[in-house]
């Protein structure tokens, strides 16, 4: 609460009145709906007409409609403001009407209260008296009517939406570019007219929403989180929880959005590739630790589907910030030849008391009561694997390899590959007491076939280039097996959804994962506190292929 | 009641915005802008002797811009709009 200095506001018939007055006065914030306003200003009228000249009373009505019914109620004389606008009560950040002020000929505040309190409003009725030059002097107020205390209403700019209202007009704290829509407009249409969304409605970013989405985080709303590709252009936490406001995100997410964006950003994920490639990438974010229920995310039922707000609204706030802010747009930057549904948004949380391993996020190094997310580029799947016959790791990770064999296509080794296993199929491989690593290996070993296999031929064109053979020793190289994945650590496992079915999922990486490595953020209320990729020391082995080779470098086992 | 929405880009383009309908009949004041380039004014001057010929009940009010060179004025803008109906602005030479 803050005695106001300085105030100009129009009264009942409209005239401006310039705070402060000359000499001392005496200044209340009212609003009609309040018992305690109503019983308090027939006192405030009794100081004014008391002092006569020698102190003004001044009452500032937190509604414009509510100043004739006061009027009118109270027989009041005095100066009734309008404070509709709510200018002066954000000003002096009451909670509490009435509240009252009382100022001495210096404009020095020099009493104040709120509520009724019947001994503060004596006395200052009393100085009030004083300060109009009738010291010792009671006014007309029979105080033994009046109880000795009565609380008193919430101030209307306190109320919910209205204060949030005032805080995204008056605060500072948005600095965007406001974008007028006539009253003609449809606000749906004219954000699609724009090239604002993915497609799908959003939820208009007015002021009042950013604002309160803005109190998911302590980050300054002007604070840059990233630079965004493909335009370089930066992005801040005010544009973050625009384009979060626009997903369907809630004000508890934004931080885990901010992290994400972060993520992204860096050169280890590389958004520019993932976003601009033909293959028709996307960022996929897998979520652990606490604060998957803490957001209500899903990692139970349809994880990877629809229906779980945050699951859906988290992803999509880092598409939207791509777009919007990146300048990612499909026929644009994004050069997707095909794309997929899971480019709207794919964002789930590992079902962690399901898994009999070890975390995604405890694997890549984090504690696993760290929050932390996880962003891999994918570009195909989610498809499906049905296996409701194994009953042991060996059969199981049988199915995978089989499965996994001919992810892109049945020739060309692969980097990395998200494999999210359903608690049944995660379970076979704890009962049987299979490590991550055993699954891997046995993956590894089943999805080896000859290099003469891999070899592009004229039945078949996609695969290894025949300069391959050469490079590792001639003819007798052909009968070596060449496993799938360049390295086991490139085969991704996590667990997630219910325990309904024995049916699992694989999602491809993007060109083999070279371009873009898994890369994870431990999450704290301005985002992420810090980023970690998935150890570098195997991407410059990978890098260091011949053009010819493309992005692959086979992995050739010696027998 | 107007809606104000932030926005959601990086700000460098302006914002799009659909053309007012076409109306379907002329009245009130028509505002004629001239923005300063050579014979505008002399097309103009035609344009209104043919309004006022075909559309006898509409007022023409006539505004030029001071520079060709750079966006017209706020007060021009804003007379324009408290002023006219609608407006025809002469461009190029």
């Amino acid at each position: 609460m803050h005695p106001p200095t300085k105030f100009s506001l129009l009264d009942a018939e409209g005239r401006e009145k310039q705070f402060p007055p000359e000499g001392p006065v005496l200044l209340a914030l009212v609003k009609e709906d309040c018992d305690t306003c109503n019983l308090t200003l027939p006192l405030l009228e009794a100081v004014h007409r008391d002092t006569d000249d020698g102190l003004d009373v001044w009452v500032a009505v937190q509604k414009r409609d509510d100043i004739g019914v006061l009027k009118d109620r109270h027989d009041l004389t005095m100066p009734l403001l309008d404070d509709d606008a709510l200018d002066l009560s954000y000003e002096t950040d009451i909670d509490t009407v009435p509240t009252l002020f009382l100022y001495d000929e210096e404009q020095n505040c020099t009493l104040q209260t709120f509520g009724f309190d019947k001994h503060e409003w004596r006395e200052i009725a009393s100085e009030s008296m004083t300060l109009a030059g009738r010291p010792g002097v009671e006014t007309s107020i029979d105080w033994e009517s009046l109880p000795e205390q009565r609380p008193g209403c919430g101030a209307r700019n306190y109320e919910p939406g209205v204060y949030e209202r005032l805080q995204a007009l008056k605060s500072g704290d948005l600095l965007s570019r406001l974008v007028d829509l006539a009253s003609s407009d449809d606000i749906h249409e004219f954000m699609y007219d724009q090239g604002y969304t993915d497609g799908f409605p959003v939820v208009p970013p007015t002021r009042e929403r950013v604002w309160k989405m803005l109190q998911g985080t302590d980050r300054d709303p002007q604070d840059e989180v990233a630079i965004v590709p493909p335009n370089l252009a930066p992005i801040t936490v005010e544009k973050v929880a625009i384009n979060a406001v626009m997903a369907g995100a809630r004000p508890e997410y934004l931080p885990s959005i901010i992290a994400l964006v972060e993520v992204a950003c860096t050169e280890s994920f590389n958004i520019h590739g993932v976003l601009a490639t033909t293959m028709g990438a996307t960022p996929v974010g897998i979520f652990n630790g606490p604060i998957r229920d803490r957001i209500g995310m899903n990692y139970l039922h349809g994880a990877l589907g629809s229906g779980n707000r945050a699951n859906a609204a988290i992803g999509r706030a880092l598409r939207l910030c791509a777009r919007n802010v990146g300048g990612s747009v499909p026929g644009g930057t994004d050069r997707a030849t095909q794309g997929g549904p899971h480019r709207l948004t794919m964002n789930f949380a590992e079902n962690e008391d399901a898994s009999p391993w070890d975390s995604l996020a405890v694997e890549y190094g984090f504690e696993p009561t760290d929050d932390v997310a996880t962003l891999m580029a994918m570009s195909g799947g989610p498809a499906t694997i049905a296996d409701e016959r194994s009953r042991d790791g060996r059969g199981m990770a049988g199915t995978l390899a089989a499965s996994m064999s001919c992810m892109q296509d049945p020739k060309s080794p692969m980097v990395d590959t998200l494999v999210v296993l359903s608690p049944d199929h995660a379970g076979i491989f704890g009962r049987s007491g299979w490590s991550k690593d055993d699954v891997r290996e046995c993956i590894m070993e089943e999805t080896a076939i000859p290099l003469k296999h891999r070899l592009r031929s004229d039945d078949a064109g996609a695969g290894l280039p025949p300069s391959v053979v050469e490079r590792f020793g001639g003819e007798q190289a052909l009968d070596l097996p060449v496993p799938k994945f360049q390295d086991k650590s490139n085969i991704i496992l996590v667990v997630a959804g219910s325990s309904a079915a024995k049916f699992s999922t694989i999602l491809g990486g993007w060109a083999g994962g070279v371009y873009s490595t898994p890369t994870s953020a431990r999450i704290g209320p301005g985002g992420a506190l810090e980023i970690r990729g998935r150890s570098g020391a195997d991407m410059d082995k990978r890098r260091s292929g011949g053009k010819d080779l493309g992005a692959f470098e086979p992995n050739i086992r010696q027998r | 009641m107007v809606t104000q929405i932030l926005d959601p880009t990086d700000e460098r383009v302006p914002i799009k915005r659909q053309l007012t309908p076409r109306p379907e009949a002329l009245h009130g004041t028509i505002a004629l802008l001239d923005i300063s380039k050579p014979r505008g004014d002399v097309f103009l001057n035609r344009l209104e002797e043919l309004l006022h010929e075909r559309a006898p009940g509409v007022e023409t009010r006539r505004f030029m811009k001071p520079t060709v060179a750079k966006p017209a004025p706020q007060p021009i803008k804003d007379a324009i709009l408290e002023e006219c109906d609608f407006v025809i602005e002469a461009l190029a030479d």
